[in-house]
């Protein structure tokens, strides 16, 4: 049975907006109430996180999420450092997207200085940040898997990570943090044969991608985890400010890449899969697919990057006009912004990260509200976040 | 699947939303800026609330997704915060910026959460980071992102960088008091300025003055006793020593001036320490039998045959209100209706000198007893039974 089938299924079994039925603690068996803490340190919680549960019997009645154990004061750091330091703090927050998150730092301030970026710098930028984004998604494939009771599909994830960690590696000498951005372009040009590995690369991921599709999108008790668990709507999503393919999965293909386009996106096409019940299924099928999405975008790019020169010259000092930006970009978790604001200094004023995993993981109160304590580590799971991200 | 930029025709310029706020809002809107790409709102914080509610039910406007909250040192002007809210429909972003009043000393501002869901932990944040007290937030603390007993407003630009404040950024200077040719730039200091590198190193030799000094009070001990014996010849000796102490302290040279606090000698902090402990244990005692109280008041109300039998156990908690949460099942075992030999050890526990825990426990554990008796009865009863239908 293919996945589209199953899918099929799902949605004719479960109609929207059908009552989850909540009858607590009535009837003969009178249960008491239980303060239920994960983490920090706890395996499901991947990082120093923790979540306060107020258990009724094994349904959850109010989640507490406790954050902040990993604040490393980034935004106060980034307040003390030249814009050209910056980027090094920022591809820290989130380690498991640094080069995306050096591209917003760098786009923020070469459009406050008003600064001409090379043609192929930007391809480059984009075809950079399209691997970045599978990276992380193969990640949280293989460690949602995990949290679920399935070790393979993490060896599978690694596989193919580690053939992307090599492509990577060879073109800007790091692994997780890439530093690879400079304001105004790039730190160096692709080495030779760069876009023959990459087109490799991106052809044998294509060919194992069925293998995703078939070891945990098609399998049954991993439907039984995630259908139907921890559903959220749209409009209480845009509220609570989530992005990425947690939004996604509510059926709002709201993806910067697309109504707001920065680099080229706006002269390729950028397909983003929605699901449509909200549920960790969907999110998770968000992710997988985007994977997906993605690897058409690279051969998009592979063919249309033009020669020419990656960076170019940059006065003595760098500094930002007086004034204040927002820049945008579809990071690989959800919507990642900075608030840029200048003094006219060498450094900024305000650096604000406006992180996607902050904003996901504050709709998690909601999500496990009256949802079983197992299916909490399903819930937990699927609202994909990294926790530097959330802490910064 | 729903649409995005499903009314991107019909978005407002930047002029036109401008417009329409001003017609709802009237005088709380401030001004217009558009610069680098993003459209600005100043809301006078008396509008504030008002701004974000139209922002989101105009249905021209319609900002439903709400993006992030900051704060920015406004520097002696206070505080500034900034919202910045996004329209899936129409595709625009609006930054809506306030002053908030109250200074530098107490900033308040109204809280959006009931609004937009996400500027709860956004506000947390913005309390945590600055200190803007958001009225009717559903809780500011405790501190999101800092631990508790944090102090201070970690991102106002007032609180130094504890990193700089111990060790000196490599190189001469800071990025900021060069200009472009290298050189310090000479000017007054302002809100803002980290410490400079003549400061630290001023910090620093102090720091390194007071580390190096020789303990004061152990090499002036015995001169300085020598003083107190000669002054008060009839001091007791404990008297003398701390007399000693003292001068000691008074004595010691510019060395300790350097020191912020003079530092209490090994032996006068072992003593503060067991006050301490002492003061401590002396809290846990009168707590523990406070609580042996309580748990005794509780335990002869439910000894009350009728009051044991009627009692709803909602009612229960509310009668031993200041236990605990860990020694609430031993209150509700002894609701419950008891067997002859719980009572009887019921009884017993009400002695004054049994702990009311173990007095919970043996009640437990006979009524278990008199439970398993029952079902041997029952049981023998039963073979009995059994046996006659074999007969």
């Amino acid at each position: 049975m293919s996945d589209l089938d199953v899918r099929e299924e799902y949605l004719a079994a479960t109609a929207p907006g059908e009552e989850i039925a909540l009858e607590i603690g009535d009837g003969d068996f009178q249960t008491a109430d239980m303060s239920l803490s994960i983490g920090p340190a706890h395996p499901a919680t991947h990082g120093v996180f923790r979540i306060v549960l107020e258990l009724d019997g094994e349904r959850v009645r109010e989640a507490r999420p406790v954050i902040g154990y990993m604040h490393r004061g980034f935004e106060k750091l980034a307040e003390h450092r030249d814009y050209r330091q910056i980027k090094a703090l920022v591809n820290r927050h989130d380690w498991l997207s640094g080069f995306s998150n050096e591209l917003g730092v760098a786009l923020a301030v070469e459009q406050m200085m008003e600064f001409e970026v090379p043609e192929r710098a930007q391809w480059i930028r984009m075809l950079i940040a399209e691997w970045n984004r599978i990276l992380n998604h193969l990640m949280f494939i293989g460690s949602y898997a995990l949290e679920l009771g399935a070790i393979t599909p993490m060896f599978y994830a690694f596989r193919e990570r580690e053939d992307i960690q090599h492509l990577l590696e060879s073109a800007t000498g790091g692994r997780l943090h890439f530093t690879y951005n400079q304001v105004g372009g790039l730190k160096i040009d692709l080495p030779k044969g760069f876009l023959a590995e990459s087109a490799r690369v991106s052809a044998l991921v294509r060919s194992r991608f069925p293998d995703y599709l078939d070891l945990i999108l098609g399998n049954e008790i991993f439907h039984g985890r995630s259908k139907g668990v921890g559903p959220l709507p749209t409009d209480v999503a845009l509220s609570i400010g989530v992005s990425g393919p947690t939004l996604h999965a509510t059926g709002l293909p709201e993806d910067s890449r697309v109504t707001e386009p920065y680099l080229k996106y706006d002269e390729i096409d950028v397909e983003v899969p929605v699901g449509e019940n909200g549920d960790a299924y969907d999110r998770f099928y968000c992710l997988v697919h985007r994977i997906r999405a993605s690897l058409d975008i690279i051969d998009q790019i592979h063919d249309r990057i033009p020669a020419g020169p990656v960076n170019s010259k940059l006065p003595k000092m760098v500094k930002a006009p007086e004034g204040a930006t927002y820049v945008r970009t579809e990071n690989p978790l959800g919507q990642l912004g900075y608030w840029l604001e200048s003094d006219g200094g060498r450094t900024p004023w305000r650096l604000k990260m406006r992180t996607p995993s902050f904003s996901n993981v504050q709709a998690i109160p909601y999500l496990m509200r009256g949802q079983l304590l197992p299916d909490a580590i399903s819930i937990l799971g699927s609202v994909f976040f990294v926790v530097g991200d959330i802490d910064r | 699947m729903t649409e995005v930029l499903a009314h991107r025709s019909r978005a407002l310029t930047p002029e036109e939303t401008e417009e329409l706020l001003r017609d709802r809002l009237g005088d709380h809107v401030q001004r217009a800026v558009v610069e680098y790409g993003i459209f600005t709102l100043w809301i006078a914080p008396e509008g504030w609330l008002e701004a974000a509610r139209r922002c989101r039910e105009e249905r021209l406007l319609a900002y439903d997704m709400f993006d992030t909250l900051l704060g920015v040192d406004a520097r002696e002007d206070g505080f500034d915060v900034v919202a910045v809210l996004y329209s899936t429909s129409t595709g625009n972003r609006l930054a809506l910026r306030t002053r908030c009043p109250g200074g530098r000393d107490a900033p308040t501002l109204d809280s959006l959460t009931e609004v937009y869901r996400g500027a709860n932990w956004m506000e947390r944040e913005t309390y945590d980071m600055f200190g803007i007290a958001f009225t009717g937030h559903p809780g500011l603390t405790p501190r999101i992102l800092t631990v508790d007993n944090f102090e201070g407003w970690p991102l106002r630009k007032d609180f130094h960088l504890a990193a700089r404040a111990a060790k000196p950024w490599p190189g001469v200077a800071e990025p900021v008091e060069l200009d472009e040719e290298g050189n310090k730039i000479e000017r007054e200091r302002a809100i803002g300025d980290a410490p400079g590198p003549y400061e630290l190193d001023k910090a620093m030799a102090a720091q390194a003055q007071a580390v190096n000094a020789p303990p004061a009070p152990a090499v002036d001990e015995p001169e300085a006793a020598e003083v107190a014996e000669g002054t008060a010849e009839d001091a007791a000796a404990a008297d003398g020593a701390a007399a000693a102490g003292d001068d000691g302290a008074a004595a010691a040279p510019a060395a300790e001036d350097a020191a912020s606090s003079p530092e209490p000698t090994p032996a006068e902090r072992r003593k503060q320490q067991a006050e301490a402990r002492a003061a401590k244990a002396r809290e846990r005692a009168e707590k523990a039998k406070a609580r042996a109280a309580a748990k005794q008041a509780a335990q002869q109300q439910d000894e009350q045959p009728a009051a044991a039998g009627d009692q709803p156990a909602a009612e229960q908690p509310a009668a031993a209100g200041d236990q605990p949460a860990d020694e609430q099942p031993a209150t509700d075992d002894a609701a419950q209706p008891a067997a002859p030999e719980a009572e009887a050890a019921a009884e017993d526990a009400t002695d004054e000198d049994v702990d009311p825990r173990v007095a919970a426990r043996r009640k437990r554990q006979a009524e278990a007893r008199a439970k398993r008796a029952q079902a041997r009865q029952q049981q023998r009863a039963s073979t009995e039974d059994d046996g006659e239908d074999d007969a």
